[in-house]
């Protein structure tokens, strides 16, 4: 499944020698569903007043966000060739100043999700009931206390207009081993769904499913994904975090992909 | 002169501004940290849908004011200074300034106003603090005129603006039309000896003016209530022709005002300067806000001694 996208992902993070494989890995199935079927979006007017909002709070995610964002015309593949480059836009975090398409400048892990209850709460004041707000966080950015006081606010505000996706991916287990997300979701009061991150059917079934309203309870996708999806010398939490890959190891990461 | 019982607390008039504000704007809307909820009230009623008690999650509070901002709103962030600047400074920087968006941070509990409180409420680095980003400005309004003319002048300028609430209030009246965003207020012409104050202590400035003059001394007294963007105009001149300045400010040394005042003027040559703040360090101990003053020098007493001290005569 999107092995075209993952071979662009290795490549980049190849050539740029910076990058996080692994974490886009895991979040790109995710995102090209959003991208092909879900959000409202116009890559000729990215501030497009009737347009969804995504959110990459777990920023370092975004070499798959660039990629998708190319596909859906925000960039190109000279933009993508520019990556982690003085003459380029891409960094290694996303930055809203400076890449079309990108919502919240995130690095900083629990931040975009408090800011994404903002904005869905600001849509709500100004009446633009038809605006959604969608936002991606890490499962080990699950560790931010702001990531509950936003659960908190959110549910309490009824935000009915936000949806919240969490890349399960197993990072946060690995520190803290009793890692029961849906159940602190769903404790926080969130409508909460658990679904295969790779499955683009069940994927495509959860957001559909979502009952978008300007007050109502906000949904929590929780989705169990692979760091490294697609490759098995990437898969789990190795070395591969941050690593970049050599000439033979990047030979070896698109063969598994081919 | 009016006496300080007469005058309407700051906080009040934060309370009546947002909803004369309010009721013009729209797009004005207001977070709390379930600080001044009541006092708020009348906001709340007269705008439905813009006003919320977020809650004790401050970090969380300044990032949905940044959201807020982002959907085209002009957010007002509410609560105790310490836990809306330094707790949540990382959501200022990332999620309004880099991010290059605009709000309002207003704050209560002015450097130690909360004196029996101990230093967890206490805040005496928030000038430093936000004069460091990208994209603020620092106004430290002490009169509810001040606040009043201040906030309407720049809530929607783009710009994320602290504005410190003191309880104190010094006790000059001014003329609107000089109450100006980044214009500093000359308050008494002289000839040897600059006082650059800001905050309450205007009113220990001006009640040292007399003792001073006693002394051969002929102060020149501006008075700074927005100290980003600063004055620097007015202070130079004033500078350049006392050759003396003392800086009189309830912050910390480092970072403070007087560091912004030595570096606008150290290259005029020759001047001697001098700081009268709070050390690098905790505002310990208990008691009301005049004891911490007392103990820190922050007293017309404390003025002549540093006058003395730091300039002879």
């Amino acid at each position: 499944m999107n092995e075209d996208l993952r071979k662009k992902i290795a490549e980049m993070v190849y050539t740029a020698k910076d990058g996080h494989i692994p974490s886009a890995y895991s979040i790109v199935d995710l995102l090209a569903v959003l991208y092909k079927h879900v959000l409202k979006f116009d890559p000729k007017n990215p501030k497009w007043p009737d347009r969804d909002y995504f959110i990459l709070s777990k920023g370092h995610g975004c070499v798959a966000f660039y990629t998708i964002l190319e596909r859906a015309s925000f960039l190109t593949q000279a933009d993508l060739a520019k990556f982690c480059t003085k003459e380029g836009i891409l960094g290694e975090h996303p930055d809203c100043n400076q890449v079309p398409g990108v919502e919240a400048s995130t690095g900083s892990l629990g931040h975009g999700f408090p800011f994404a209850v903002g904005i869905a709460l600001g849509l709500r004041i100004r009446g633009m009931l038809s605006n959604k707000v969608y936002v991606l966080v890490g499962d080990g950015e699950c560790h931010e206390g702001t990531v509950w006081e936003a659960a908190h606010v959110a549910r309490n505000l009824r935000l009915g207009n936000l949806c919240v996706v969490v890349d399960w991916n197993g990072s946060a287990e690995q520190l803290m081993p009793y890692d029961e997300l849906p159940k602190k979701w769903e404790a926080f009061g969130w409508k909460t769904l658990v679904i295969d991150g790779h499955s683009e059917e069940q994927i495509l079934s959860a957001f559909k499913s979502v009952a978008f309203q300007a007050e109502g309870i906000p949904t929590a996708i929780i989705a169990k994904t692979v760091k490294g999806k697609g490759v098995p010398m990437l898969e789990g939490h190795g070395v591969w975090h941050h690593r970049i890959p050599s000439q033979e190891e990047l030979a070896t990461i698109l063969e598994a992909l081919s | 002169m009016i006496t300080e019982t007469k005058r309407k607390p700051i906080r009040q008039q934060f309370a009546d501004t947002m909803l004369e504000v309010g009721k013009e704007d729209p797009n004005l809307v207001v977070l709390i940290g379930d600080i001044s909820h009541f006092v708020l009230q009348p906001f709340a009623q007269a705008c439905p849908g813009r006003f919320y008690n977020i809650g004790i999650c401050e970090p969380t509070i300044v990032s949905m004011a940044a959201g807020l901002a982002k959907a085209g709103l002009y957010p007002v962030a509410h609560t105790i200074a310490p836990f809306l600047i330094e707790r949540s400074f990382e959501q200022i920087k990332l999620d309004f300034c880099y991010q290059k968006l605009g709000g309002n941070l207003v704050t209560v509990g002015s450097a130690f106003d909360y004196a029996n409180l101990g230093c967890s409420h206490h805040c005496y680095d928030d000038f430093a603090l936000l004069k460091s980003l990208e994209g603020t400005q620092v106004i430290n309004p002490s009169t509810a005129l001040e606040f009043d003319l201040l906030f309407r002048q720049t809530y929607r300028n783009n710009f994320v603006t602290l504005f410190r609430l003191s309880t104190k209030q010094h006790e000059q009246d001014w003329d609107p039309k000089d109450v100006r965003f980044g214009q500093g207020i000359k308050v008494t012409s002289g000839s040897n000896l600059t006082l650059v104050v800001t905050g309450p202590q205007l009113r220990n400035a001006l009640t040292a003016k007399p003792g001073l003059e006693e002394k051969g001394w002929d102060p020149e007294i501006i008075y700074i209530h927005t100290l980003r963007p600063l004055d620097t105009e007015l202070i130079r001149a004033s500078v350049r022709k006392t050759r003396r300045v003392l800086v009189i400010e309830e912050h910390m040394r480092s970072g403070g005002l007087g560091d912004d005042v030595l570096r606008i003027t150290h290259d005029l040559g020759g001047i001697q300067f001098g700081s009268l703040s709070i050390p690098d360090k905790f505002v310990r101990g208990y008691g009301h806000y005049e004891d911490h003053c007392k103990a820190l020098g922050l007293t017309r007493e404390g003025i002549l001694d540093n006058v003395a001290s730091d300039f002879g005569l």
